[in-house]
């Protein structure tokens, strides 16, 4: 029986291959790109030693290894040591969800769509579907180990090394494919796609976070975690191997133990349980909003929970930053010399930054599911009852600014509450005041969604470009001196640092303003255009 | 005759859900098996199980004399399945995925036969999957099923989509693959296209089949449509115990017969002097129905 478990694995593998280049080779110039953006700006912008020593200072206190991870070669901060610093996690994060999401399309997903079933009729083994969506991943992530090593080792300069190069492919390569097994083993417990990739991402994000939490004190956290693990190589600075055997034997064993539980299972079958549902809707699921609610009920719970974390995590760590600043001298001057520039206040409005970014995801997902339901033939079943298009528009776009108003404050309340916890001397008047002037951005981001949804419908994937490119410039904008023509593109950028700049009414409202205007000219598009389903 | 398709007692639990219960009826060579039940009697249940897909709990299945679960990619070089609800790889042709699928089977592909079956269904195979209505994914999987041969054909709800005219082209597929020798399993809510196609019949119900022979077989299990006139009164039908559901109309009698009690009938209506006897042969869908109102107690 074994013998025949991957019959056709070839055919198969041949077959994904042909329905998955075009993605594959959209993710690999993105994930190429992404490296090189990193190795380029560095190697420009850093060419100075001395600069790049005053970074390591600015780098070398917990609030900044929080967010990048721990400081690493801080003696001789070169190009490699700075770039291994700065972008690992990022670089890990972003290789881990591909391979997430990767691996979990070509596995539970197909199953749920009954393509596995045709497949398995065919004449070919238990685990060949399984196996070729294992040996995908497996090239995919070999393909950028070597891209990535040659790509840095070609363009970086002389304190990459090849060892380095190579460390750094490795360990991208390699958070790929524990991730990929983490997913596979998913996909095993739960019965749908979707319930694979929510089980992985809270994983990866579990891992994020004991990383934030480890290298911010408890230090063996971060060496639990699978990105702290891969972090800990240091390429460019010391070039450990072990970390990446390690992982690579972990994910072997994930490997192993999905594959069992996939030999044994039924098709269809998830080993944990699902409750029986409700026999009757209730009152408010025949509401609009009560159905759309319903809809987003789990994705909403589930991103206020992770920011909830996220804003503790971050909080957690506020002491830290303080207790660097009553140490270390050099800090000091810093902050003597230029008493505006005071290293928590920055460090806050930073971190706000961040968490209203991520807390911008949860608001867009809430309004793009309209464009989901569409795409899947299920809005035509509403629009076609006695509910209006722009109804129904106007009750996701709602529910979108709440969301975005709700998780705002809820992550500003743990961020505060964790600081407080800690004894930190803060103003939460201050950090509201700092929070809420982000809401007008968010709204922006949402305008920008409801036009693309009555407009162009067909794009409605670029508003995450957008998000990706305000985060890009959130995070690396000083880092890489980016123009700033570029950086004013994001609505983000425009936002006063609370507290260390003035409340902005201008800003305010002119952005509240624009989100209106975007809102209006979306629903008149969703108005006027074909629903396609 | 050899026996194609065995299933021997086959139970099959989901948690604590009885989806099968003891499922017993075989298939022969040359032989049209209609599967029929109501939604969630345990049919696809019972064709994944025979696919391999699902894990018998106990009793066991045998095609072409091998072990189902054990032997799946053998089995599966000799037959071709048909699922009721398609899905595609939306980026790829369904020309495409139809290559693929005959590929993977392993068997010759006479392509003249390919692009006849795709003018028969009026199948465009130059689309991609994602623009194909429900009807024409399902014709990716028929043309798939019949563009080769195959020893079994395991088709479960295949016609669910089609329009009445391309349903025709089908039962003309089926019926060619017979002539050829194969055997066909065919679960179908459509009962004129399994009285139409097939030899034997196997309901199932709640798990367990209820009825299972060949159609001629199961015809003498039901009861006759009877209309008779006769000279004289025939008051005393009401009183035979093999009579159901009789009406007087205009002086002709309409009611039920067991079929099995026809010799009864004429040797009890003879001496009345009979004007007109009309009798029209059970439909399976009284079979069907009979078995499903039967329902009091279950669910």
């Amino acid at each position: 029986m074994a013998m025949h478990a991957h019959a056709q694995t070839g055919r198969l593998f041949r077959f994904l291959l042909k329905k998955e280049w075009l993605k594959l080779t959209i993710w690999l110039i993105g994930s190429l790109f992404f490296v090189f953006i990193g190795v380029f700006a560095f190697t420009e912008v850093y060419g100075d030693a001395a600069e790049r020593q005053a970074m390591a200072i600015a780098m070398s206190n917990p609030a900044m290894e929080a967010l990048f991870g721990r400081a690493i070669g801080l003696d001789n901060y070169t190009v490699g040591a700075m770039y291994s610093h700065t972008m690992t996690v990022m670089a890990l994060s972003l290789f881990a969800l591909l391979s997430i999401l990767l691996v979990v399309r070509n596995t539970r997903a197909e199953e749920e769509d009954g393509i596995l079933e045709m497949l398995r009729a065919l004449p070919t083994g238990r685990l060949s579907h399984t196996i070729s969506a294992l040996l995908y991943l497996v090239l995919t992530n070999v393909l950028i180990t070597v891209l990535s090593t040659a790509l840095i080792f070609s363009i970086g300069d002389p304190s990459m090394t090849f060892e380095g190069a190579l460390l750094t492919g490795m360990i991208y390569g390699t958070a790929g494919l524990f991730f990929g097994a983490v997913a596979l083993l998913m996909a095993q417990l739960s019965s749908n796609g979707r319930g694979a990739m929510m089980l992985s991402f809270g994983i990866l994000g579990v891992s994020y976070m004991l990383r934030i939490i480890g290298d911010s004190g408890t230090e063996v956290l971060s060496w639990i975690s699978p990105l702290g693990l891969l972090y800990g190589t240091e390429p460019f600075v010391n070039n450990y191997w072990w970390p990446v055997l390690v992982a690579l034997g972990i994910t072997a064993l994930i490997v192993i133990l999905a594959l069992y539980l996939q030999h044994r299972r039924d098709i269809g079958a998830g080993l944990l349980p699902e409750k029986a549902g409700k026999r009757h809707a209730s009152a408010l699921l025949k509401t609009t909003i009560g159905f759309a609610l319903r809809l987003l009920k789990t994705p909403l719970i589930v991103w206020l929970i992770a920011l909830l974390m996220l804003g503790v995590s971050y909080g957690s760590v506020i002491n830290d930053v303080e207790g660097m600043l009553a140490n270390n001298e050099i800090i000091e001057q810093i902050i003597m010399s230029n008493p505006d520039l005071n290293i928590v206040d920055q460090f806050i409005s930073m971190i706000i930054g961040v968490l209203s970014i991520a807390a911008t995801i949860p608001a867009l997902q809430a309004l793009l599911r309209l464009k989901g339901e569409e795409k899947k033939n299920r809005t035509e079943k509403i629009i076609t009852g006695n509910r209006s298009r722009i109804k129904i528009l106007g009750v996701f776009l709602g529910i979108s600014l709440v969301t975005s108003i709700v998780m705002q404050l809820a992550q500003l309340v743990a961020f505060g509450g964790a600081m407080l916890a800690m004894d930190a001397d803060l103003s939460f008047g201050s950090l509201f005041e700092s929070g809420i002037a982000y809401l007008p951005a968010m709204w922006v981001m949402i305008g920008g969604a409801v036009v693309l949804i009555g407009w162009l419908p067909k794009f409605t994937g670029l508003i995450w470009a957008y998000l990706g490119f305000a985060f890009t410039v959130l995070y690396f904008a000083d880092l890489f001196d980016m123009p700033e023509w570029l950086t004013g593109i994001s609505p983000y950028y425009h936002i006063p640092e609370i507290p260390t700049d003035e409340w902005s009414w201008t800003v305010t409202l002119l952005s509240t303003g624009l989100a209106i205007v975007l809102a209006i000219v979306g629903l008149i598009g969703y108005q006027r255009r074909d629903i396609n389903g | 005759m050899t026996a194609v398709l065995e299933v021997n007692n086959v139970t099959k639990m989901f948690g604590k859900f009885q989806a099968l219960n003891g499922v017993k009826f075989k298939l022969n060579k040359g032989e049209v098996l209609g599967f029929i039940g109501p939604n969630g009697a345990g049919k696809s249940t019972t064709i994944r199980i025979l696919l391999g897909m699902l894990k018998a709990d106990f009793g066991n299945a045998k095609i072409f004399g091998k072990d189902v679960w054990t032997d799946a990619v053998d089995i599966h070089k000799r037959i071709a399945y048909v699922p009721g609800d398609v899905n595609l790889w939306p980026n790829l042709t369904g020309g495409e995925v139809i290559d693929l699928f005959l590929s993977m089977r392993g068997v010759k592909v006479n392509k003249q036969r390919k692009e006849n079956l795709m003018k028969r269904f009026e199948f465009d195979p130059t689309k991609k999957c994602r623009a194909y209505s429900k009807g024409n994914r399902q014709k990716v999987a028929l043309i798939s099923a019949f563009a080769a041969d195959a020893d079994l054909y395991i088709l479960d709800e295949p016609t669910s989509g089609l329009d009445p005219l391309q349903e025709r082209v089908f039962q003309e597929c089926v019926q060619e693959v017979k002539e050829k020798g194969a055997s066909v399993l065919l679960s179908s809510h459509i009962l004129s296209e399994v009285e139409r196609l097939c030899d034997q019949v196997a309901i199932i119900r709640q798990g367990s089949i209820v009825e299972a022979g060949s159609l001629e077989d199961l015809r003498h299990l039901t009861r006759i449509q009877i209309n008779l006139r006769t000279r004289e009164e025939a008051s005393k039908l009401v009183e035979q115990d093999w009579v159901h559901d009789l009406t007087y109309e205009n002086g002709t009698y309409i009611f039920q017969l067991d079929a099995d009690h026809m010799d009864d009938l004429i040797r009890f209506i003879q001496p009345h002097g009979v004007v007109k006897l009309e009798s029209a042969p059970a439909k399976l869908e009284d079979l069907f129905m009979r078995h499903y109102e039967t329902t009091e107690g279950g669910v």
